[in-house]
């Protein structure tokens, strides 16, 4: 299966479930900004959750299927076209070749997940498919999608999405009347992000954490995969203390000089100096992967216990998802 | 509200959120803490428990990586929660007196073409601290470094040893394109920037090595414990041992 980009929107870039083995060596974990969307849209053709797939920012991107295609996506706000016809997102669609795809414009699309059955064909870098563009690390060409490209799928894929195929092949336009909904996986509370006390929660004054777990707080203009400049009341330290540089990871929250929390995201260092007050529960981290500059969160303290078991629970849905798309097809 | 921490003999256990926990050696610079950091880091890449994924070794903590879902599926580890299997586990491996299979340090020396183009504040720190340039590259290259961590981007070596007399703070308005190699200065520590990336430090030098290959399978040219020497080299050499190099 192959498509062609026409239009690779603001920014467009091949990713998986992220990167572990070169940590060490500062190779950042990277991957989908929202994994949960690029499992969703995996599970939908029968992919594995952690194949690659396309992660298209805002509206206006589109492609053509040079061969029939069986896609999925799945995200946030945004709808795909074609030939005027809505593509439903979280159900396998297949797309007759010859066909454009395009990503509605539509100002509440965020980040949207593209798979295709197999998941798109890049060389695996370091153990994974991610791109990651500082280093010009994985991915397609290590650099973001442009106009003209070609993405192939890879040539094997699993039973079940062979199975996928063989039902909804054709010459027409056609999906199933299932869908699997992002939101299912979601059970927090909209712009309630829940987060575990980090190291350095206790070098902050009582005011700042009261204020740091009321007040809302609103995504800065300084934002992009690496992380969030977070605008709102500042937070004070007890005394002045300076970290040595030690982990961070996706979820952490650093507090700059200036006292200003820094929400960090898919993209960010393996080390940072300032002193982390907080980390995002696995469990709301890919709905903060679907904000975008000037959108309002509040934040809400949990137990890491608690942390672990809604990252369980949700990784046992998702098992059971996957069981429940092969079993429509047995 | 209470931290979970497991405290035990010379180390603190925390977690970082619930799929990392950091161990804690320490909370300063010491050769003590970085041996103690690189033997932990070693020893769980060569034995490794389930679920584990990685691990970031930095000045005094070493954060271990894994997948809650493996760790509580595993019928090898105790404990009621992931943090309290992987932290008992850990616990044990660094008890256990183990030592890693191979040091695997390696002594690295880099030429390093020092001043003009390749160290454009090399001038204006030879002022800053009285000295003559050449003092000053005298001071920078006698030293024996030790990689203490690598991070801010792939490959990046923060480097412990070097003389306190070169001691500068950072420039007060980062610049936004620091060409890759430059070696650069930041209160105690110096540093070479693997990838053109914007950057603060104090930029005294260039190695044409690469330091950083995706293609190699140890991308990073200089790992933690490393042993660095500095031998400064003309920008003729520099010029061909760079045109030499595969890019």
């Amino acid at each position: 299966m192959r498509i062609k980009i026409i239009n690779p929107g603001i920014l467009s870039t091949i990713q998986d479930q992220g990167r572990f083995g070169y940590l060490s060596q500062a190779v950042p974990v990277s991957g989908a900004m929202d994994k949960l969307a690029a499992q969703v849209a995996n599970a939908a053709v029968g992919n594995n959750a952690g194949d690659a797939v396309i992660e298209f920012t805002y509206a206006g991107a589109s492609f053509t299927a040079e061969t029939d295609v069986l896609i999925a996506y799945s995200g946030s706000g945004g709808t795909f076209i074609c030939n005027n016809r809505l593509v439903p997102a979280g159900r396998p669609v297949f797309i007759p070749a010859g066909r454009s795809v395009q990503l509605m414009n539509d100002p509440s699309c965020r980040r949207i997940f593209l798979a295709i059955t197999g998941g798109w064909k890049v060389p695996p870098v370091l153990g994974s498919r991610s791109t990651y563009l500082p280093a010009a690390l994985g991915g397609y060409q290590g650099r973001r999608l442009k106009a003209g490209d070609i993405l192939e799928s890879e040539g094997e894929c699993t039973e079940i999405s062979r199975k996928i195929l063989r039902r909804f092949s054709g010459t027409r336009l056609n999906y199933p009347g299932w869908h699997i909904a992002r939101q299912q996986f979601v059970n927090g509370r909209a712009n309630r992000i829940r987060v575990i006390a980090s190291r350095e929660y206790d070098w902050f004054k009582e005011s700042s954490l009261r204020t740091f777990l009321s007040k809302p707080y609103v995504i800065g203009l300084r934002s992009n995969r690496m992380g969030y400049f977070l605008d709102g009341p500042v937070l004070e330290k007890l005394q002045p203390g300076e970290l040595l540089s030690t982990a961070v990871t996706p979820g952490t929250i650093q507090v700059s000089n200036d006292g200003t929390p820094v929400l960090l995201m898919a993209d960010c260092q393996t080390t940072g100096g300032y002193p982390r007050i907080a980390a995002v529960a696995s469990i709301d981290l890919s709905f903060c992967g679907q904000l975008y500059p000037g959108d309002t969160i509040y934040f809400t303290l949990i137990s890491r216990r608690e942390a672990e078991i809604l990252y369980l629970e949700r990784q046992k849905s998702l098992d059971q998802l996957r069981a429940s798309v092969e079993y429509k097809f047995s | 509200m209470q931290q979970e921490v497991a405290h035990f003999p010379h180390l603190a256990i925390f977690s970082l959120n619930e799929q990392v926990v950091t161990v804690e050696f320490g909370n300063a610079i010491s050769d003590s803490c970085m041996q103690e950091v690189g033997r932990l880091h070693r020893l769980l890449h060569q034995t490794p428990f389930p679920g584990f994924l990685d691990t970031v070794p930095a000045y005094a903590t070493l954060s271990v990586f894994f997948d809650p879902a493996a760790v509580i599926a595993s019928g090898e580890l105790k404990g009621n929660n992931s943090f309290e299997r992987v932290a008992s586990f850990v616990r044990k491996l660094h008890s256990s007196g183990q030592q890693p299979a191979t040091a695997e340090t390696t002594v690295v020396n880099m030429p390093i073409c020092y001043g003009g183009k390749y160290g454009p504040d090399l001038e204006e720190l030879a002022q800053l601290h009285q000295l003559s340039p050449d003092e000053l590259v005298r001071l920078h290259c006698n030293a024996t470094y030790r990689v203490a961590m690598i991070g801010f981007v792939p490959g990046f070596a923060y480097l412990a040893g070097m003389d306190v007399a070169l001691e500068t703070p950072r420039k007060q308005v980062p610049r936004q394109v620091v060409p890759a190699g430059s070696v650069g200065i930041a209160g105690r520590q110096t540093g070479i920037y693997p990838l053109e990336t914007p950057g603060g430090w104090q930029l005294v030098g260039r190695t044409p090595l690469g330091m950083f290959n995706a293609a190699k399978p140890q991308p990073s040219l200089l790992k933690m414990g490393d042993t660095i020497r500095f031998q400064p080299i003309s920008s003729l050499e520099f010029e061909k041992i760079y045109a030499d190099k595969d890019h």
